[in-house]
């Protein structure tokens, strides 16, 4: 039964636009799509290996600027008198490109600050990305600081044989961040599936134990953080093109806050978890919106994150699993990790 | 020269107030393992009281301002006790989600009470600076800076020659000893957050004063706080203190010398680059927590 | 739990049938974009009470067209991608066929692109990045003055006051980086020498370093950019450091009221360029405008300090119910060339849109009028030159 909620809930996924038409809602669903990414990367690192990353804002907004200036181009001027100057491309081209370099960030990132745990990797990772967010405010001269990229174009897919798609409309972003979304749950459900997938649970464990097995913590953490870094990147690069206008608030921390409060209220550590927080989260401002004044309705956010970690301290999927499992006694025992873990 | 010297001044002034707001998040932060997204908010709720008590209630500004620090403490109790005491035994994201979600609340509320217009608390000191040759430093810093210092005094006091103090370093230590030695664990995570939160809310009712009074004060000094509580150590208060002028030199230095644009990335480098050579912070003991 | 997840079903069907309400034939709806929580919190609600005052003053005197007129506001959370979803909703739930926003200029610049989305026209009441009239945009219309159009007044002003070499503070945003290049651009062209530009996170309460950088250049004059709260907090600390210079702030957020209620006698000798001065509403081009807006703010109870700041949702409703008067029609695109039409005696001069950007596509700008005031002793008084 639960092996056929994934497909069923993409099929349900893909048909919404037949009946939803309305636009504000198509896009509030992109929006949540596009953050839903993010959640669902965060949850590797954060989830499956237990590391609380508070910087993973970081990588969406490389992502998106790195796309962007791909996609517009840029001239900037660096020491020793170099110069560099680029005329602009294909959007794709950047959207490939802000995979990659973000995963390089990832890479680097977690080469430094996996040396330190717990509450330290909290603040470093925090430091990383106000970091980013100040370089991205001051050098002007690339990512024009706070007077913001603009005209940034629509995605853009090469059909073969066919010439070119732009992705103008909300359907068609839809389905592009709902395809990026599928992908990105295959990728989280195949890693965490492998051998790999036990080393990281291993460490999440019992770290001293993994590493006596001969699990090398460090690498495995890192190959966990440069997955998780690109597909940030590319939820910021499909961000970029979609709101066609990034500043150095794509930086902003509470995005950071958004995408955790979406992993932990789902349920870290499983796979639909972050789907499910993603959407309640991404859809709860959306559904406020028309009954209260604006600072209640922030009051009200707060109100239910709380509410729903005092009632399910490990998240709603784990708890709705527990809940059928006790309905369902036939159902084989298991720990939710690797009930939910199954793609 | 004589811009260096004011440098100086500056930070050293600017330094006792971060070093405040580093102990407070220190506290928690080092003996409960609780990342807390409130001491922000916290803050800010400092500054209102104080806004409060020496406005609304038109308080003398000396007495209105331990009304706020107890305001801040009874407000720290009431928080550990509701939220964080039923969540004992989860684990680190919970507990900060919850603080996060404690956070929001507060701010949102906050502005709804007073509105985003930024209020102004007068101070009974005079306007003319205090001139001493090159430098020049108004009263109500030099007032601020020695109450921070004091509150300081006091805070280490309480903890290395009470009794409260002593269990609460014995729970900072292993708290299931200390449970079994016969320390209230519990009473101890409520002092120490009631604690803490009063310092944040000292911090607050001290700056409200010298800055403005508005809703979101707390984003930027909750920042800072994380920064300082890593340069100096989780649990270590002269680690904070130590850590609270260190961030205020590299700001008041950075944005004089470099570049005012990366004035506040200043502490993020140089926690980054503590890290990398001390990854446990400048002064804390060698373990790993985590 | 059940609870929880039933309570927000709930709410989201209700999300879904508020959205699909239809529009009531006998109203025109205004759509307004502000920010009413996070950063700008306090700039947004002043604007949109001044928006509420002139929606009721034209409904009281019959409407629009034969219709009232009904706002529907709503909040951006100061936030770029709020902005842009808020006017998505307020195009395509509400249906309005024009909206007024988004006060700060990289929530305007994220709404942009849904206007050419949808081809609805939006007035621009504060926002003064120069990216948002050169973009090619044919559905925006400013009032408000970009810096460049600031700088322009202030020229023959700048020679009057004897200013030799001028160092400046800015907010490192669009809008403080914007000035301090307009201004620094003009000032160099009248043969005014430029030297240090610093710059302050908007979220910065502590300046004392940039401050005493500025303390020890040789300039005559510091020219400020930034919002009220920050100005009360220089001043404060200017004080402190005994920096005396003469102070020129602009960017027309500086609501003066509140710098004297705030900053006290640290305040005294700074000068200021602001677009609506409440303070002589019989001096202003709209006397009986001015007059009835500051007296009617007054009885609703708000901040007398708020009108440098709320005048431009008064201004900017008045502004579209005079485009939808004279498009004869309540569609986006009746709208549009009604627009254009508009000539409206407003709170700071006339308002009257002319071309701007690129041909064929040009953004509609008006120029205002642009005061520079002073506070002596506690009072504002005009700059006599």
């Amino acid at each position: 039964m639960t092996k056929l909620l994934a497909p069923l809930f993409l099929v349900a996924a893909a048909l919404l636009p037949l009946v939803l038409k309305d636009p504000y809602l198509l896009n509030a669903l992109i929006i949540t799509g596009i953050f839903t990414i993010c959640a669902m990367s965060l949850n590797l690192l954060l989830g499956f290996t237990g590391q609380l990353s508070l910087g993973h804002v970081a990588f969406f907004g490389i992502g998106a600027y790195v796309s962007a200036l791909t996609a517009l181009g840029f001239d900037v001027g660096l020491p020793f008198g170099l110069r560099v100057t680029y005329e602009g491309g294909d959007p794709i081209v950047g959207f490939l490109l802000a995979i990659v370099i973000t995963g390089l960030t990832g890479f680097l990132i977690g080469r430094l600050s996996f040396r330190v745990r717990g509450a330290y990797f909290v603040i470093v990772t925090i430091s990383f990305a106000e970091v980013v967010r100040l370089v991205a405010l001051n050098w002007v001269e690339l990512t024009q600081g706070p007077l913001a990229l603009t005209s940034i174009p629509n995605m853009t897919l090469p059909l073969p044989g066919l010439g070119e798609l732009t992705l103008r409309s909300k359907v068609e972003n839809y389905y592009l961040v709902l395809v990026v979304a599928a992908l990105s749950y295959l990728v989280v459900g195949g890693l965490v599936a492998s051998r790999f997938g036990r080393a990281m649970r291993g460490l999440k464990e019992n770290e001293s134990l993994a590493l006596s097995l001969g699990i090398n913590a460090t690498r495995t953490l890192t190959i966990a953080a440069t997955i998780s870094a690109a597909m940030a990147g590319a939820a910021g690069s499909l961000y970029a093109h979609y709101i066609r206008i990034i500043d150095p608030d794509v930086f902003l921390f509470s995005y950071t806050v958004t995408m955790v409060i979406m992993v932990v209220a789902g349920g870290k550590g499983t796979l639909a978890g972050p789907l499910v927080g993603g959407l309640i989260f991404g859809l709860l401002p959306v559904a406020l919106r028309p009954v209260m004044a604006p600072e209640a309705q922030w009051i009200v956010y707060g109100a239910i994150l709380i509410a729903i970690l005092f009632v399910m301290p490990k998240g709603i999927v784990p708890a709705l699993e527990t809940l059928t499992r006790r309905k369902a006694p036939k159902a084989a025992p298991g720990k939710p990790l690797e009930a939910g873990a199954r793609p | 020269m004589d811009q260096f010297l004011q440098h100086i001044v500056n930070a050293s002034v600017l330094g006792g107030t971060y070093a405040l707001l580093g102990i407070g998040l220190t506290l928690i932060f080092g003996i409960m393992n609780v990342v807390n997204f409130t001491h922000g908010a916290i803050y800010t709720f400092g500054a209102y009281a104080m806004y409060l008590a020496a406005v609304a209630l038109g308080l003398n500004f000396f007495v209105a301002l331990p009304v706020a620090v107890v305001a801040g403490l009874i407000m720290g109790a009431i928080i550990e006790f509701a939220l964080l005491r039923p969540l004992r035994r989860s684990d680190i994201d919970t507990t900060m989600l919850v603080m996060i979600g404690t956070g929001i609340i507060l701010q949102s509320g906050t502005l709804w009470i007073f509105g985003g217009v930024a209020k102004a608390v007068p101070t009974p000191f005079p306007t003319e600076p205090l001139v001493i040759g090159p430098v020049s430093l108004s009263y109500v810093r030099l007032f601020v800076f020695f109450a921070a210092l004091a509150l300081i005094v006091l805070t280490y006091f309480t903890i290395n020659g009470t009794k409260l103090g002593r269990a609460m370093r014995a729970t900072f230590q292993d708290h299931d000893t200390a449970a079994l030695m016969g320390v209230n664990v519990s009473l101890i995570y409520t002092a120490t957050f009631a604690i803490g939160s009063a310092l944040a809310a000292a911090a607050g009712a001290l700056l409200g004063p010298v800055y403005v009074v508005f809703p979101q004060m707390g984003d930027l000094a909750a920042v800072k706080a994380f920064a300082i509580v890593i340069l100096g150590g989780l649990g270590s208060i002269s680690g904070a203190t130590i850590g609270g002028f260190i961030l205020a030199f590299a700001e008041e230095i950075g944005a004089g010398y470099i570049s005012s644009g990366y004035r506040d990335a200043m502490g993020f480098l140089i926690i980054i680059a503590v890290l990398l050579v001390k990854p446990t912070g400048l002064f804390a003991r060698a373990e790993r927590i985590g | 739990m059940q609870m929880t997840r039933r309570t927000t079903l709930a709410a989201m069907a209700f999300a879904l049938m508020c959205s699909t309400a239809f529009a009531a034939d006998d109203t025109i709806k205004i759509g307004v974009n502000e920010p009413l929580t996070g950063a700008f919190a306090a700039s947004g609600t002043y604007v949109t009470n001044g928006a509420k005052i002139a929606a009721d003053e034209i409904n009281a005197k019959g409407g629009v067209l034969g219709k009232k007129i009904e706002l529907v506001i709503e909040d951006n959370k100061s936030n770029p991608t709020e902005a842009a979803a808020v006017a998505e909703k307020l195009i395509t739930s509400d249906k309005v066929p024009v909206m007024m926003g988004a006060w700060g200029s990289s929530l305007t610049l994220a709404t942009m692109p849904k206007l050419e989305e949808y081809s609805v026209p939006m007035l621009v009441e504060t926002s003064s990045s120069g990216k948002i009239t050169t973009q090619g945009n044919p559905y925006v219309f400013r009032i408000a003055p970009p810096s460049a159009v600031e700088a322009e007044a202030f020229g023959p002003i700048a020679a009057k006051l004897g200013i030799k070499k001028v160092d400046f503070l800015v907010i490192n945003n669009d809008w403080g980086r914007g000035a301090a290049a307009d201004f620094s651009k003009l000032l160099k062209s009248k043969g005014v020498e430029v030297g240090l530009m610093e710059t302050m996170d908007q979220s910065s309460q502590d300046m004392s370093a940039q401050l005493a950088k500025l303390k020890a250049s040789d300039a005559d004059t510091i020219m400020i950019t930034a919002a009220v709260d920050q100005l009360t907090l220089l001043f404060k600390q200017m004080a402190a450091l005994g920096l005396k210079k003469r102070i020129i702030t602009t960017g027309g957020s500086q609501n003066p009221d509140q710098i004297v209620a705030q900053a006290g006698a640290t305040a005294n000798g700074t000068m200021h360029l602001v677009t609506f001065a409440p303070w002589w509403p019989e001096k202003s081009p709209n006397p009986q405008a001015a007059e009835y807006f500051i007296n009617e703010w007054k009885k609703r109870g708000y901040d007398f300090a708020g009108t440098t700041e709320s005048f431009r949702g008064y201004d900017g409703i008045r502004t579209i119910a005079a485009a939808i008067q004279a498009g004869g029609a309540t569609d986006p695109a009746s709208i549009v060339k009604g627009f254009w039409k508009v000539d409206l005696k407003g709170l700071n001069g006339p308002i009257k849109f002319e071309k701007a950007g690129p041909a064929g596509k040009e953004s509609g700008q008006s120029k205002p009028e642009v005061y520079l005031i002073e506070i002596s002793e506690g009072k504002i008084s005009p700059v006599k030159l």
